[in-house]
């Protein structure tokens, strides 16, 4: 087994990309680097920000001229910073990333490792940046993984475009900047508070290692529920008007069970499905009170009032920040399709929200619309929900001619010929429905992704919570690891999965495995099966016979 | 449809061309016309049409009904002939002489004995033969039944039973074993007794429902107001009433009479028939027909009123094909044209069940049923699949005109989900007649039953059979009658116990008759399950009150059960009726080498339907894989396998619109269930794109095609990983020199050395092979060009 796993090895790592080399050198240090950039960072810290945690998004091709540098700032957390300390954080970041481009034009710098900060880095779109700045500091729960780091920046970035286009389309449409400002403000403003914990950006740290952001988590059904589902989502697209291609989710619980949409659109309307739509999202919000009520100490309540504080609080310093650059007051509405607490079910069933505002003249709300990546087409966006059954229908504009009053037709056409359909189905999930710890297999912690569907399975979360720290670090190294090598092998070639075997005993004396094969990858965590290696391997082939077709018993 | 609409049709003219009919006759007829015939009678317990004569009785067998055979001749001597019927085993002819007198005569020896009524003041109103276990002949008189066992070795009529009632007069069908009697002022109170194998049943007096015309003028129900069918093995008694212009329907069970809704007419003469279990009422004044399909709960026609249509009369060159009687067929030409306005004609008598007499002419004529024409006149497409889906006479024209309007249905591209419940019937159908055992039953050995060996002594081997089945079968159910061919053996016998389990006994009946017995079986299915519950010997006792109670909400319920038997007994008499139009009622099997059942199996489904439209529906792939998603549906209900090129269909299908997201998920989920068809066309369409691909090889592998999956690793590169498979595995199936070469043509020094090395350790003897000698060659002078 090892020895064909070290073949593997020397086979595969025989050189190194560009990129890697320049991470190594900034890790191993350049002194200069170090100095400058603590220079920055202790500038930054006068500015009071407890969190931590600075995210900025800036355009390389706006502000080339001196004395115009904030242009270049589309956006920055936290907003109060003064514009120096904002402009040094920019600053760096650019000059790493003019200075890496020279080596890998394609892919600049992903991090800086300073000592006690690190920088990651997104590019958003071409010239747009996204950089995280988040602080080393004495507490020791602030360890991160950089792919963890960067997918929440991909997640805000994916979600934004989908509602709002791409950053560059409306810097174009608005060369000024104000409406991308704007918008990006809102947008990523609402999406920090679900980081908010206690006044405070909680990012996905080492205890999230068995989490994988920007995939999807699929319900597992049998042969007939699905050919149920993809009868109701026949039936769905037949509602449609014309022949125009309506595409379709349909989500049970916070798990996907169809899509009819490219796996990157699929990954972005899942995210905000689970983020907003679904029943556990909906009830989150606007049932809070009942927590209130039952006297549960839920971190929910907290958070919420703190987000609306802080959203407030920061709303209006924005505004003042807005103004100064010399733009005009925004007279337009800006959608915040990622407010808390704005959808809500209506009577007919379909989920409603008043944050697209209204059509000219009318009190409907306006029916909110979607990009989808793939086809670059806008899409209505029609939700209905069936008790845990959460079907999301995306209809093109294009094809409906006289707005509101088009899309309710299409709505009653739904109620008509499906909502029987979607009643049966509903009730026949939630008969097979086995509860959250549906997933859990006993002894094990894991975590499953299918990069080429996007799709994750992990140990439910409060099985997760039971791995003592040691082991959930080992993991959380061990993953970073292993980006390291995906991103090598990526890099020698984009079309040859990467066969990979990884097995570490941890400080507690457990085991830590990751394999990777033709795309698939298993990261698993045994506490209990601290005997032999043999004994490890033994385990992770049951598991891999069992829950995963033998994708991963290959030896 | 208005009267006025109906009456408007003037005398329709005999199979005017183009016109449109759902029910036809088919010309010729068949001609029972003997010199100096006194009359005709149609005895149905033989199915013979008997013509009398001064002193002799010439029988026409009426199944098959073509080709006609030469009638069979008894003399029966001098005197009036009031009625005539054969014995069920046919040795014996009955001859009602007058009121009070029947004659016996056995046909063998010719001795005759005379029934005489004891009583003046009786009058023999008819009698019959019948095959219950305690006797042979019913006399129907104005004070009663009597029942006799004819016992032919002491040449007398036993006397077994007497039923004293007042009967004005009666109704009997040997097909439905059932007689109905008729008393009261206005004869419309009824009593019913049912004369199974299984014994004789009392069925409750019952009064039919008769419309008042005037304050004190009661209408009298008359005879011909009365009609018995069997429609899905189900007892029906229909009652014309003239004053309301209304059809009333009764259905029987055995402890209770159940009026099922009422047919509007439209003639006050009316004529019922039933075709393969569709009900026809002939509005005779109207001159046209209606059918109705008593399966369903609705009542409503199947179609709107069309004529009769005479088929094949006779044109320029209709006759060519039977020139050997040429002559005769003039002389009828001439007759039918001297007749044309006959249909629904004075002579014109309505036979049980689908068989018209011309009594003025001497033709017999059969109804058949037009299939094409009734779906071609309804476009409620699952109704109509349904409906042809039943029949059971034209069971292949019914399969392709299902197989025809499916096609059309989704080439048309109507809504998914009304081709969705096409689909569910045509499913629900196949998977019935599965588990009937009907669908795939292949006939075999059944040319040695009836046709030909009927052929010299006709209509004795119809009548022997069913007697020796009575004897040897009609007291115990287990074990199979000796006579009978192996089919009929073998239906009976699954038959049997099928039924055995559901409800009781009574089964036994049903190898006299097959079409009959169900009828029973069936009609008594709500006794069956009171009977089992008391599980006393004596039918009649049971909780009637209750029953009757419950009946009205306990009617679906039923049904249901009625249903479900009720197709069993299609399915079974499917195999005696096969379909020839002709030769259906024949309790022999005269079963013909045809598809049994109308039921489309999923290969058919695919072969005759998905296949063909493929290619016509190529530019709207979403609509056909819609429609193959609710056929998958379907067909998951019932948990039958399609056919694996569905599958293969729908992967084109999904690849050729690039719905791959969507590909994936009906392989992960299986809706397209895994086999090596699929997976190659996974690889085939996963040419453009990657992850399909890999749900391909993924498939081999689930499927263990090892040899196929490794050569896939070696083409798509993964050397170790095929290598390490091959180990695992044990595949020894590809020759080293196959990796051996993939790795040269990869230029990678790397992989050769390893792949060479893994044969060296792993292959006893490798070493010392050709190919060692040969690869180890080339791994050098690689080795040395790079190094150089």
């Amino acid at each position: 087994m090892f020895g064909c796993f070290e073949a593997v090895l020397s086979l595969c790592g025989r050189s190194e990309s560009d990129n890697y080399r320049l991470r190594e050198r900034i890790r191993e240090g350049d002194s200069s680097i170090w100095e400058s950039e603590d220079f920055i960072m202790g500038l930054s810290s006068t500015a009071t920000t407890n969190e931590g945690i600075q995210l900025c998004i800036f355009d390389l091709r706006r502000g080339q001229h001196e004395g115009q540098e904030l242009d270049k700032i589309l956006f920055f957390f936290p907003a109060d910073l003064s514009f120096s300390t904002q402009l040094s954080v920019i600053g760096l970041s650019e000059g790493l990333i003019t200075f890496t481009r020279i080596f890998s034009p394609d892919a600049a710098c992903e991090v800086i490792e300073a000592e006690r900060h690190s920088h990651v880095f997104y590019q958003a779109e071409p010239d747009i940046w996204m950089v995280m700045v988040v602080e080393k500091n004495k507490d020791t729960e602030a360890i991160w993984r950089n792919d963890a780091l960067q997918r929440v920046l991909k997640e805000v970035h994916s979600l934004f475009v989908m509602f709002h286009g791409s950053i560059r389309a409306l810097l174009e449409k608005e060369p000024g900047g104000g409406v991308a400002r704007s918008h990006l403000y809102s947008f990523v403003m609402d999406y920090l508070t679900d980081f908010l914990v206690a006044k405070k950006l909680h990012l996905p740290s080492f205890r999230d290692c068995l989490k994988e952001r920007g995939t999807v988590q699929m319900l597992t059904v049998g042969r007939e529920a699905a050919i149920e589902v993809q009868s109701l989502v026949r039936i769905l697209e037949s509602a449609c008007p014309g022949n125009t291609a309506c595409n379709s989710l349909v989500l049970f619980q916070d798990l996907l069970v169809s899509t009819t949409l490219s796996p990157d659109d699929t990954v972005n309307l899942f995210a905000y499905a689970v983020l907003r739509l679904t029943p556990r999202s909906l009830s989150h919000g606007t049932n809070s009170w009942s927590y209130l009520r039952k006297g549960s100490t839920a971190s929910h309540v907290p958070t919420g009032s703190i987000s609306d504080n802080s959203g407030s609080a920061t709303e209006q310093s924005y505004t003042s920040h807005d103004t100064s650059p010399g733009r005009q007051g925004q007279r337009y509405h800006i959608p915040r399709p990622l407010q808390r607490d704005k959808w809500s079910k209506g009577k007919d069933g379909f989920l409603v929200t008043e944050t697209w505002g209204a059509e000219v003249g009318s009190l409907i709300p306006a029916t909110p619309t979607v990009w989808l990546q793939q086809t670059d087409e806008r899409m209505y966006l029609c939700v209905f929900q069936q008790k845990y059954l959460t079907v999301i229908l995306l209809i093109p504009v294009s094809s409906i001619i006289n707005g509101e009053q088009g899309i309710s037709m299409v709505k009653q056409l739904v109620l008509e010929t499906a909502s029987l359909n979607i009643f049966k189905v509903e009730e026949r999930l939630s008969r097979g429905w086995g509860g959250g710890n549906a997933y859990h297999v006993s002894g094990y912690r894991y975590l499953l992704c299918d990069r080429d569907r996007n799709i994750s399975r992990a140990s439910p979360p409060g099985k997760v919570t039971t791995l003592t720290k040691d082991s959930l670090l080992a993991l959380n190294k061990l993953r970073e690891e292993v980006d390291v090598e995906k991103s090598r092998a990526k890099w020698d070639d984009p079309n040859h999965d990467k066969d990979l075997e990884i097995c570490i005993r941890a400080r507690n004396n457990a085991w830590v495995i990751a394999r990777l094969t033709k795309g698939k990858e298993l990261y698993m965590v045994l506490e209990k099966a601290n005997e032999t290696l043999l004994y490890a391997s033994d385990a992770v082939e049951k598991f891999s016979n069992r829950y995963c077709n033998g994708t991963f018993s290959l030896d | 449809m208005s009267a006025k609409a109906l009456n408007s049709q003037p005398g329709v003219a005999l199979g005017g061309s183009g016109t449109l009919s759902h029910v036809y006759i088919q010309h010729p007829p068949l001609r029972c016309t003997i010199p100096g015939s006194k009359g005709l009678f149609y005895d149905d317990g033989n199915k013979l049409l008997l013509s009398v004569t001064s002193d002799q009785v010439f029988a026409w067998k009426t199944v098959p009904l073509t080709p006609p055979d030469a009638p069979s001749c008894d003399s029966i001597g001098e005197g009036p002939v009031l009625s005539v019927r054969y014995s069920l085993d046919a040795k014996v002819l009955g001859i009602q002489r007058s009121n009070h007198e029947i004659q016996f005569k056995n046909r063998e020896t010719g001795e005759a004995l005379i029934h005489r009524c004891r009583l003046e003041s009786e009058i023999i109103l008819g009698f019959f033969w019948i095959d219950c276990p305690t006797c042979d002949v019913v006399i129907v008189k104005t004070s009663g039944l009597d029942l006799f066992t004819y016992e032919p070795e002491v040449k007398i009529l036993r006397l077994v039973e007497t039923k004293k009632l007042n009967v004005c007069w009666y109704v009997y069908t040997h097909e439905s074993r059932m007689v109905l009697l008729a008393s009261g002022m206005q004869c419309k109170t009824f009593t019913g007794f049912q004369f199974s194998s299984g014994g004789i049943i009392r069925l409750p007096r019952f009064d039919m429902a008769m419309a008042q015309a005037e304050v004190n003028k009661k209408p009298v129900l008359a005879a011909e107001d009365v009609h018995i069918v069997t429609i899905y093995g189900r007892i029906y008694c229909l009652q014309v009433d003239r004053v309301a212009m209304l059809l009333h329907l009764y259905r029987f069970y055995r402890d209770a009479v159940i009026q099922q809704g009422s047919l509007t007419i439209y003639s006050s003469k009316i004529a019922v028939s039933v075709v393969d279990n569709v009900l026809l009422v002939h509005q005779v004044d109207a001159k046209v027909v209606i059918l109705y399909d008593m399966f369903a709960d609705s009542r409503a026609p199947i179609s709107a009123p069309l004529p009769l249509l005479v088929r094949g009369l006779p044109r320029a060159n209709a006759s060519s094909s039977r020139s050997s009687i040429n002559d005769a067929l003039h002389i009828e030409t001439n007759e039918m044209s001297d007749h044309e306005g006959s249909v629904y004609g004075e002579g014109w008598i309505f036979l049980v069940p689908d068989l018209i007499c011309d009594f003025v002419n001497g033709f017999l004529w059969r109804i058949h049923l037009d299939l094409e024409a009734i779906a071609a006149s309804n476009s409620e497409v699952p109704s109509i699949l349904d409906f042809l889906q039943r029949r059971k006479l034209e069971t292949n024209k019914a399969k392709q005109l299902c197989l025809a309007i499916t096609r059309a249905v989704i080439l048309e591209r109507r809504p998914v989900l009304m081709v969705a419940r096409a689909m569910d019937v045509l499913v629900n159908c196949f998977s019935h007649s599965m588990k009937m055992g009907g669908a795939r039953r292949t006939v075999s050995g059944e040319s040695t039953s009836t046709p030909t060996t009927q052929h010299g002594n006709n209509s004795r081997t119809v009548v022997d059979d069913p007697m020796s089945r009575v004897q040897t079968h009609g007291r115990s159910t287990k074990h199979e009658p000796a006579t009978v061919s192996g089919v009929v053996s073998e239906s009976i016998h699954y038959r049997t116990k099928d039924v055995d389990n559901e409800s009781l006994g009574l089964t036994t009946f049903s190898t006299i008759d097959r079409s009959s017995t169900l009828l029973v079986s069936h009609s008594e299915e709500n006794v069956n399950l009171a009977l089992q519950n008391t599980s006393s010997g004596e039918p009649l006792q049971k909780p009637l009150s209750s029953e009757f109670h419950d009946l009205g909400t306990k009617e679906g319920i039923k049904s249901i059960d009625a249903g479900t038997s009720d197709v069993e007994a299609e399915q079974s008499s499917s195999e005696s009726q096969l379909s020839p139009s002709s030769s259906r009622f024949d309790s022999n099997v005269s079963v013909e080498s045809q598809v049994p059942s109308a039921a489309i199996s999923p290969d058919e489904m695919y072969c005759s339907v998905f296949a063909l439209i493929e290619e016509e529906m190529a530019g709207d792939p979403a609509y056909l894989v819609a429609i193959i998603v609710e056929y998958l549906r379907s067909a998951a209900v019932e948990k039958l396998k399609v056919h694996p090129n569905l599958y293969v269909l729908t992967v084109q299908l999904l690849a050729r619109s690039d719905r791959y997201a969507e590909l994936g998920l009906f392989v992960m989920n299986k809706i397209l269930e895994p086999s090596k068809e699929v997976a190659l066309q996974l690889l085939e369409s996963g040419r453009q794109n990657l992850p399909t691909r890999k749900l391909g090889m993924d498939m081999l592998r689930r499927l263990s095609l090892h040899h196929d999956y490794v050569l896939l690793l070696v083409q798509d590169g993964y050397y170790l990983e095929a290598l390490r498979y091959v180990r695992k595995n044990k595949v020894n199936t590809i020759r080293p020199s196959l990796f051996l070469d993939a790795t040269i043509s990869s230029n990678d020094l790397q992989h050769l050395a390893a792949v060479l090395r893994f044969f060296s350790d792993f292959i006893p003897g490798f070493t010392n092979t050709s190919d060692h000698e040969t690869y180890y060659r080339i791994l050098n002078e690689m080795n040395s060009s790079v190094a150089a």
